[in-house]
């Protein structure tokens, strides 16, 4: 159950930062935060309900990257025409995310933060070389997936830092996210993708670690899916021991590079 | 009797349908009468361990609190339950036994107190050896797990099966074995001795399961005025009537418990669960009580029992069986609840439905630190089943017969017996059989591995059913029966026959069900509503229909022989005919009174000879694996309910669906894992049930209608069957694919992916 506690619901970013703390914690969809709260993982005095500050749904595209707001859902984003024709992978992912409960709900700002190693969207952001932007009272940063990322749960935003925004460098890189699940979440993730021409390939594997890894390479055949396999450290569970995730990485991983090098899009 | 069967035999809709769909329906959860308290369990951290101290003081302040309940509160009480064996502590009492048990019971205004004073309540511990499996609880030097002896109540079903224990043995040297079954004919070691061919396979594990009905175990008890009455999701209402009388020392008449539409069973609600808890809260606190247990908590209350299963079979040059022999050793957890059924169910069950003239099968039920086992849908079936039949499958390969050929030559004929002096088998399984086959074997592909299985149940637990049926001044009618509507189409199916057997509409017809206000039913379990509660409720209409008879006698001045019972009334010579409504009306003399017709069912006539009737179980399953993964996609099920009559057809194939679907649960998702004292996966996240995505892409759900059951129309009874030999199904349709024998289920990929590459069951 619940504990007691209150909820402010500011309409303006500025507003919603000054209450933003280690005790008042940002609200949006709940899909992870009362599940925390309910096993008493976390016990806030105050949530600050952002639903309705504006600029923190926007979807917007520059000539240079597409900007996706905190409070984007999930469902969002997968429907979004900006999304499906600039960065056409996170669609896929985001329209496969969870359950259709929490593709309603969850948000991506809010998935991100929460830090769930078996997150979806953080293997395909890593991909797509995505950097995330915070807010605060005091002032502003932004921050490339490996450097937010931190460890299982664990992220580099402090308590009175929100984060606003998503960005994707465009043109962004085009391929496909391939995933192993037995279960809620996935046990192992990859997402292989191209930007064209005289680029590096990128190769970013997650949910089976604590936290999502990259590899780059000049083209496919430097890509080589038994080293990736044999150099991650998988978290055993209940899906999956070591050996098998690590066979599962290996499986996905040249899946995934024969799709790519085949054509195959936003999958 | 009209042998019109417009209201049987045809597609109804169920009854409860539309209300559980739109949320109107009720649920014990619904019901809170005014003055009602909220409770909360205080439960054990450790698995085994002796109690120091409970300290309340803190939690009895918390605002809110009334009481804190503990164990040396029940001392004047009959302070433990068990229908088979009374070894369950209301609350711990001395030490606890598993992670989970049931310490304390805070009772407060609101649930939300209720958990603050759970949370304040202090519980010292002093650990002890905690004994997790069998092998543990086996062991020479063994701690006891129970060192108190328990005299067996008087169960008849579980009296009917095994002998209650001798001045000897309850004198004797303790040990965690909860019960011994053994049974056997013939001459075994000599039909070894001479066979053409021996095949052993074992031990095959079976695992712990959680039934997981939707809706959690709750319960609100109000106990005022030496009075007891309680709202439960109960099976088996009139079985908690006896345990919660034997705990207050009540006459039964002065216990009630109701059962409101339950969010599914599977067995897991049978007998006694969150009763008592409930019950000794509103004793205590002089106000009805409310105990509401979330899905950790009611996973931690009743599983199914895990099996290791031995077994060695001897065969004739053709295939024929010559002996079997099985070892069955259950893991029953820390309480014995209904596993010693289960256990002699399971040897009764684990030879199949063969012809075998020479077995022996010895079952041991045992005590661990776990989560107490329980009835699961199957009843011990799955757990030898799995075992049987892939060593049966693996004699085919090595006899060069298919999976088919080898039962075509062993299957019981019908009426033949495979339990000696019991029932003989009420089902055609060879021509079962030939349905199965020619739908897989219709539809099978390049990469098809067909598996399938074949079990027979001895079914319909002990006859012991009443049925009342209540024909109103109106013409309409109440039916009222102590069978509980949970999920599977009881409510639709007695009001079909109420309806066929008075030739009234459907719609006039009303059922009320499982209270024990109402008339007896001793359970509803064993797949025997539709057999035993109806052949009861065909007799009330009997009776009822004679009873009007009688008075139309009386009211038209005819002798009784010129009375024709007739579609809906009677009718008097040759003169139109006259409804029951209009007869009841003229004998009483006005628009009131009613008449009720009575049926009564025992252990005699057609349900004398046990089992009641025997529920066949006939499967078959067509997989393709993934070679890279281990992912085992089921491209067909197909199923056979051989039920003799299927009063429901819609309702009959819903049951094999569930219980096929909840069968390939257990066979390639669900287990409960224990690591140390805890389970590593008690909720329905890592609990991994089968989801939409998992259905079969062909699925075939037959009927066999050949009218040889004892219930009503030659019905027999459905709902479990499908389920029991569907692990074994898919394990022998594994070994088809791989090559390789499966030693346990669920196959999960990764152990399929291991036993394709010759890898350890268990490593890293």
């Amino acid at each position: 159950m619940l504990g007691s506690f209150t909820v402010s619901r500011p309409t303006e970013l500025e507003d919603a930062l000054r209450l933003i703390g280690e005790d008042s914690l940002a609200y949006w969809g709940g899909t992870e935060l009362f599940l925390a709260m309910k096993m008493q993982l976390l016990v806030p005095d105050n949530l600050v309900d952002l639903k309705a500050i504006r600029q923190l749904s926007d979807v917007r595209r520059t000539d240079s990257e597409l900007v996706i707001g905190a409070g984007v859902t999930h469902e969002q984003i997968a429907e979004d025409k900006t999304v499906r024709e600039s960065a056409g992978l996170l669609s896929s992912v985001t329209a496969r995310v969870g359950n259709s409960r929490v593709r309603a709900q969850g948000t991506i700002g809010g998935n991100l933060c929460f830090a769930e190693p078996r997150s979806d969207l953080a293997t395909a952001l890593l991909a797509l070389d995505a950097s995330v932007d915070f807010r605060s009272a005091t002032g502003q940063r932004s921050l490339t997936i490996p450097e937010f990322m931190l460890g299982p749960y664990w992220t580099a935003r402090e308590p009175e830092e929100l984060l606003v925004a998503v960005r994707i460098p465009l043109p962004a890189p085009a391929g496909v996210y391939l995933k192993f699940q037995f279960t809620e979440r996935p046990s192992v993730a990859v997402a292989a993708v191209e930007s064209g021409a005289d680029q590096p390939v990128r190769v970013a594997i997650g949910a089976v670690s604590e936290i999502p890894i990259l590899v780059t390479a000049d083209d496919w055949s430097g890509i080589d899916a038994a080293a990736i396999a044999a150099g991650i450290e998988p978290v055993p569970d209940l899906t999956g021991s070591v050996s098998y995730k690590r066979h599962l990485v290996e499986v996905l991983v040249n899946k995934a590079v024969a799709a790519v090098q085949a054509g195959v899009r936003d999958v | 009797m009209s042998e019109q069967r417009s209201h049987v035999g045809s597609p109804v809709l169920r009854r409860d349908l539309f209300a559980k769909v739109t949320g109107s329906a009720k649920y014990t959860v619904d019901i809170t009468p005014s003055g009602t308290l909220h409770a909360k369990v205080v439960r054990s951290s450790h698995a085994h361990a002796r109690i120091t101290r409970i300290n309340r003081e803190q939690a009895l302040r918390t605002p809110g609190v009334v009481a804190v309940v503990i164990a040396e509160d029940l001392k004047d009480l009959f302070s433990r339950f068990g229908h088979i064996v009374p070894d369950h502590c209301i609350l711990a009492t001395g030490k606890v036994r598993y992670y989970g048990e049931p310490v304390a019971l805070v009772v407060a205004e609101t649930l939300f107190a209720a958990e603050d004073g759970a949370a304040a309540v202090e519980v010292e511990y002093e650990d002890l050896v905690a004994l997790m499996n069998p092998a543990e609880a086996l062991a020479q030097d063994a701690p006891l797990i129970h060192e108190e002896f328990y005299r067996a109540a008087t169960d008849e079903s579980f009296a009917a099966m095994a002998a209650a224990p001798t001045p000897e043995e309850e004198a004797g040297e303790r040990d965690n074995v909860a019960h011994t079954v053994e049974i056997g004919w013939g001459d075994v070691d000599a039909a070894f001795a001479d066979a053409h061919l021996v095949v052993e396979d074992g031990p095959v594990h079976y695992p712990m399961l959680y039934a997981y009905a939707m809706e959690p175990y709750n319960a609100v008890a109000d106990f005022h005025d030496g009075q007891l009455s309680v709202v439960s999701t109960a099976q088996h209402p009139f079985m908690v009537r006896t345990d919660l009388a034997r705990i207050f020392d009540l006459p039964l008449s002065r216990v009630r418990v109701e059962a409101p539409y339950l969010g599914g069973g599977y067995g897991s609600k049978s007998y006694t669960k969150v009763e008592p808890l409930a019950a000794v809260g509103s004793w205590a606190t002089g106000r009805p009580v409310k105990l509401v247990l979330d899905v950790e908590e009611a996973i931690y209350t009743t599983r199914a029992d895990s099996a290791d299963v031995t077994v060695r079979s001897a065969f004739d040059a053709d295939g024929t069986i010559i002996a079997r022999e099985f070892d069955l050793v259950l893991d029953s957890g820390a309480y014995a609840d209904n596993s010693p059924l289960v256990l002699a169910k399971a040897v009764n069950r684990c030879f199949g439905p063969y012809r075998v003239p020479n077995v022996r099968a010895r079952g041991r039920s045992v005590y661990t630190n776990t989560s107490p086992a329980s009835s699961y849908r199957g009843f011990g079936a799955p757990q030898g089943a799995l075992a049987g039949e892939l060593n049966l499958e693996r004699a085919a390969r090595e006899l060069g017969l298919d999976s088919f050929e080898i039962r075509r030559r062993n299957l019981v004929r019908p009426g033949e017996e495979i339990l000696p002096g019991k029932r003989g088998i009420d089902a055609d399984l060879l021509a079962d059989l030939e349905m199965l086959s020619d739908s897989l074997n219709s539809h099978a592909s390049a990469d098809s591995a067909i598996g399938i299985g074949f079990t027979a149940s001895d079914a319909g637990a002990f006859p012991v059913s009443t049925a009342q049926v209540r024909l109103q001044v109106d013409g309409s009618v109440l039916v009222l029966s102590g069978s509980t509507e949970m999920g599977q189409g009881s409510e639709s199916a007695l009001a079909q026959i109420a309806a066929h057997e008075l030739g009234v509409p459907l719609e006039s017809v009303s059922i009320a069900q499982s209270d024990t206000i109402g008339p007896y039913e001793r359970t509803t379990g064993a797949s025997r509503t539709t057999t035993l509660a109806g052949l009861a409720l065909q007799r009330a209409c009997t009776d009822a229909k004679q009873k009007v008879a009688e008075m139309a006698a009386e009211v038209f001045g005819v002798p009784a022989t010129d009375i024709e019972s007739i579609e809906g009334g009677v009718r008097v010579g040759d003169k139109s005919p006259v409804g029951f409504g209009e007869v009841i009306s003229r004998w009483f003399g006005a628009a009131a009174g009613e008449v009720t017709g009575v049926g009564l069912l025992r252990r005699d006539g057609v349900t004398k000879k046990m089992p009641p009737f025997w529920e066949v179980g006939v499967v078959g399953v067509d997989l393709a694996i993934d070679p890279d993964t281990g992912v085992i996609r089921v491209q067909q099920l197909a199923t056979v309910a051989d039920v003799g009559f299927a009063i429901n057809p819609r309702a009959v194939e819903g049951q094999d669906l569930g219980a096929a679907t909840q069968g390939l649960g257990g066979a390639l998702f669900e287990e409960l894992v224990y690591d140390g004292p805890q389970l590593t996966n008690p909720n329905i996240v890592e609990y991994r049930v089968p989801r939409m995505q998992d259905l079969p892409e062909r699925i075939d759900t037959m009927i066999a209608a050949r009218g040889d059951g004892v219930g009503p129309y030659g019905a027999k009874g459905a709902g479990e069957g499908t389920l029991n030999p569907i692990a074994a199904a898919v394990a022998g349709a594994v070994a088809k694919a791989t090559g390789k024998w499966p030693t346990r289920v669920p196959l999960t990929p990764e152990r399929v992916w291991r036993l394709m590459n010759d890898l350890p069951e268990d490593g890293d």
